[in-house]
């Protein structure tokens, strides 16, 4: 390659046993991996040790972003922070978070793609990066601190731009279900506790350096405002959620919410969303309110404006002013995020038509982001709450909890949803008091086994939205069909995974998605209309296959797969389509080393494998299809017994599936018996190592 | 045109800019005045080692920003240094908003309660004034490296003559000149020759380029966060 473009070339490695801090080359090293979980996954299968647990030393933990990171190539903020996952059960194995915000534009600058961090610490410690200069300095003086008061007190001392992706007193006290935080609302969970076992508070970055454009900058200008022209709102939806002047089509569930009289009212003064033509590429930050979306009309009157990464247009994050939450409830009248850490105190009380409603929910909101994000304590996707509520209403926290335990909490509050109820919850949780706040803190699979609660209930129950592992769905057969249970399979945590319900959900009419599903998997039997899903079809299996890989390419990219693909688009010129292969273009633009649609789909391969090449190896046996990739009951059932492929259902049919799993391992070149990748795929992807080295444990088909 | 030669002209267009049928309000005769007297000062020692007082064309445009608006993307810090320079490098973007994002021109003091995503959500776009005469950043220049550029007759450095100093940097109130280490030179903003990148780039509608008005003594000098 001539000019190397994209990465900045240093891998930052710091032990903390030691006080060692080095660099290695990140291309001469990683390139094959791309970077983000790509350079995550080969460090632990290259260096942590069969038999770690999550918080011994030897385990790693790695912060990594790929060669888009800190360009302008749209949503591009996210950071994979890779390690041996403390919630995942019965046994640890290798999973990945990823937290949005500056922070990985901010390691880019300094000079990193990405950093390794070694050993544990003496005593508590925070490492400052400000280019190349970096430090391991003491923390003692922040333990025991939130992680707002520890990201004031590092931005004093290395100035107000710097990025601080710091823990709370959850990480600190070894919650497994805590986060790590950067840029006051960007979490990656599972993994503050890992830090806190290192006895690293804090990690406060910025750089004065550059991310270099290898190909000639008027095509990166061209390619960027293609990519920007094929953007929806937040999730890749493409049509708006009510009818809008310039809209052939509009989806009630779609997260596209701007519209004529809708409007950020606490904005000063006010900004009229307007309808946001999806031409107006100054105005994509408006498309998308997540507040609105998931808490209703109400909603917008306190919102100030969007927010969220670097170079991403679409603000995911919602800043809402809501000034009644400082004298209620003694809390910043401001407080932003989206999905799930939006929502963390709303999902303690009951679920909708029950629960909070209106004001009440959104000032639930509101505490659950000021106590949560500051103790950084994790929800796992609303994981914790569904248990909590579950746990409640049959009694079992009542039979857990000693009388004293028990009497300390106001249940009356709770149960009359007043937020306050969460003050004494929450930082329980963060502290590990009590039995209640050590159990919850623990993570599902960990708090059934605790309680002797069978993983059978948990499993048969599909208002838990549970699904193996002590981790939850996240977009399965409610969403795709067979693709999303597929996908669901796959990972030793929940999915993350976005590629399916980007598409399926998108808002677009079945047909206009059939016919785009016909030229990106080969036939509009791919998808289906949600609930309303056909038996298994080899379209579904490339579907899926096509899911996995994209998520793995984006997390080594460092492109969102909260947004990502784009192979949609809102444009009817262009017939809705998006572009499959934009992912290659930026990545062959920014680096210069030119890679096809098919070749970075490889790369993803290799990446994919290697996580479970490392999942079978942890595990130590070969049999993923029955001990892995496993199916919760709840699939296979309907409330009111609706047979599988009727309408108006999600269930799933078990042959059906079985056959489903199989077409999946056929394309991905794995054993259909086991599961488990074949001796050639290892070969074909470049990982004849892996399985040499696999094969002399017995794990290979 | 030799040096002595711009500087001649230089004087004579103030002289002519003085003769002709002008409305001054007393401000603009001060500074008018000023000048005159400084640039005969200068032409009357010319050939030696004093600093002329350079008058500049004013700018025909200029940015504009709205801070209620600002969703902090940084795409316009992006777009100004991938799309100029084939690099992504907010450090010397020729529009600044990082250094404002998390709590405002004014820094960290006020902790929570200032602007920025840690504050009130108001994040301030730095942009560069285009200044009328005395336009700092070129007054400082040793060499006389920042120039009018037409059409837009924005100030800008012509790295030809920079020699990478950094006097301009301490010169501009609003500290918007940028210094480019891999050049070795100082850059500023050259309104992209009319459509400038930082607005096109806006997903917000934060940004507009408009006519030139003097916002000098509108908008405050940067307070210097030192934390």
């Amino acid at each position: 390659m001539a000019k190397i473009g994209g990465w900045v070339g240093k891998i930052l490695r710091v032990d903390l046993s030691t006080g060692k801090i080095s660099t290695e080359n990140t291309i001469e090293k990683y390139k094959d991996y791309l970077g983000g979980t790509g350079i995550g996954y080969k460090v632990i299968w290259d260096e942590v040790p069969i038999g770690t647990k999550p918080f011994d030393p030897a385990n790693k933990i790695i912060f990594s972003v790929g060669p888009l990171a800190g360009t302008g190539a749209p949503c591009n903020g996210r950071t994979a922070v890779t390690t041996l996952w403390p919630t995942c059960w019965p046994k640890p194995l290798v999973a990945s978070g990823h937290m949005g915000g500056h922070f990985a534009a901010e390691l880019k600058y300094a000079g990193y793609d990405g950093i390794v961090i070694e050993g544990k610490a003496d005593h508590p410690v925070w490492l400052s990066i400000i280019d190349g200069q970096v430090q391991i300095r003491d923390a003692r003086h922040l333990w025991g601190q939130g992680i707002r008061r520890t990201t004031i007190e590092i931005a004093r001392q290395l100035g107000p731009e710097t990025s601080v992706a710091a823990i709370g007193q959850a990480g600190e006290n070894l919650v497994p279900m805590s986060v790590v935080m950067n840029s006051f609302s960007h979490s990656a969970g599972g993994v503050g506790a890992i830090m806190g076992s290192k006895n690293l508070k804090a990690i406060g970055v910025h750089g004065t350096g550059s991310v270099y454009i290898a190909g000639n900058k008027e095509e990166w200008e061209k390619i960027i405002k293609l990519h920007l022209s094929l953007l929806g709102a937040s999730n890749q939806n493409v049509v708006p959620n009510k009818p809008q002047p310039w809209a052939e089509y509009y989806a009630a569930g779609s997260r596209w919410v701007a519209s004529e009289g809708r409007r950020w009212g606490a904005a000063d003064p006010a900004i009229e969303t307007g309808a946001c033509d999806p031409h107006h590429l100054n105005r994509i930050a408006y498309r998308t309110n997540n507040a609105a979306f998931f808490l209703g009309e109400g909603a917008w009157r306190y919102t100030v404006r969007g927010n969220g990464c670097t170079a991403c247009p679409i603000r995911c994050h919602t800043m809402l002013k809501v000034p009644s939450v400082v004298s209620k409830y003694g809390i910043p009248e401001i407080g932003q995020n989206t999905c799930l850490g939006l929502l963390f105190g709303r999902l303690f009380f009951k679920p909708p038509p029950e629960g909070p409603k209106g004001q009440a929910a959104i000032e639930a909101c509101m505490v659950g982001m000021a106590l949560a994000d500051d103790f950084g304590v994790w929800c796992n996707y609303g994981q914790m709450q569904r248990d909590f509520v579950k746990l409640y209403y049959n009694d079992t926290i009542k039979s857990k909890l000693d009388d004293k335990e028990f009497k300390s909490y106001s249940w009356e509050k709770y149960e009359k949803d007043d937020p306050s109820f969460l003050f004494e919850l929450i930082p329980r949780i963060a502290r590990k008091e009590g039995e209640l706040g050590t159990a919850l803190g623990l993570g599902t699979g960990y708090l059934l086994e605790r309680w002797g609660i069978p993983e059978e209930e948990w499993m048969k129950d599909d208002s838990l939205w549970y699904w193996k592992m002590g981790h939850p769905k996240h977009h399965s057969n409610d969403d795709a069909g067979q693709c999303g249970v597929i996908v669901n399979t796959q990972y030793n945590r929940d999915s993350q995974c976005h590629s399916h319900p980007n598409f399926t959900r998108n808002g677009l009419p079945i047909d206009v998605q059939k016919r785009l599903a016909a030229e990106i998997w080969g036939s509009p039997d791919a998808v289906d209309a949600v609930g309303a899903f056909t038996p298994m079809n080899i379209y579904k299996a490339k579907m899926a296959k096509w899911s996995v890989l994209r998520k793995e390419l984006h997390d080594s990219l460092s492109l969102c797969n909260w947004m990502g693909p784009w192979v949609a688009s809102p444009l009817k010129e262009r017939g809705y389509r998006g572009e499959d292969s934009i992912e290659s273009l930026l990545y062959s633009l920014a680096t210069g080393n030119k890679k096809s649609c098919q070749e970075m789909d490889q790369v993803a391969e290799r990446i994919f494998l290697l996580h479970r090449a490392l999942t079978i190896r942890d595990m130590g046996t070969k049999e993923m299809r029955t001990r892995h990739d496993t199916i919760p009951e709840w699939v296979f059932k309907d409330s009111s017994d609706k047979a599988p492929f009727t309408k108006g259902t999600i269930r799933m049919d078990k042959d059906d599936m079985k056959i489903a799993m199989e077409m999946y391992y056929e394309e991905m070149g794995w054993d259909k018996k086991t599961g488990a990748p074949t001796s050639v795929t290892y070969q074909r992807l470049g990982l004849g190592k892996v399985a040499d080295e696999l094969n002399k444990k017995g794990l290979l088909p | 045109m030799s040096h002595q030669n711009e500087k001649c002209e230089i004087f004579e267009r103030a002289l002519d800019f003085i003769c002709l049928s002008h409305t001054f309000s007393r401000r603009d005769f001060l500074i008018i005045s000023g000048v005159t007297v400084a640039g005969i000062l200068t032409l009357g020692t010319s050939g030696g080692n004093k600093m002329p007082v350079i008058i500049m064309d004013k700018a025909e445009g200029m940015l504009i920003a709205d801070p209620t608006k600002c969703v902090g993307c940084r795409r316009c810090e992006l777009a100004c240094t991938e799309f100029n320079d084939g690099k992504a490098s907010p450090a010397t973007a020729r529009i600044k908003v990082n250094r404002n994002i998390n709590f405002g021109p004014k820094g960290i003091y006020n902790g929570q309660r200032g602007q920025g995503n840690w504050g009130n959500g108001l994040i301030t776009q730095d942009f560069c004034k285009q200044c009328p005469h005395p336009v700092p950043c070129a007054n400082s220049c040793p060499n006389d490296a920042i120039v009018v550029q037409p059409p837009t007759n924005a100030r800008v450095v012509d790295a030809n003559k920079c020699i990478g100093c950094k006097r301009c940097q301490k010169a501009c109130p609003w500290e918007m000149m940028s210094f480019d280490s891999d050049m070795n030179k100082a850059t500023k903003c050259f309104l992209c020759n009319g459509t400038p990148k930082c607005v096109e780039a806006c997903p917000a509608e934060a940004l507009g380029y408009v006519a030139w008005r003097d916002v000098t003594d509108k908008i405050p000098r940067r307070a210097i966060p030192t934390a």
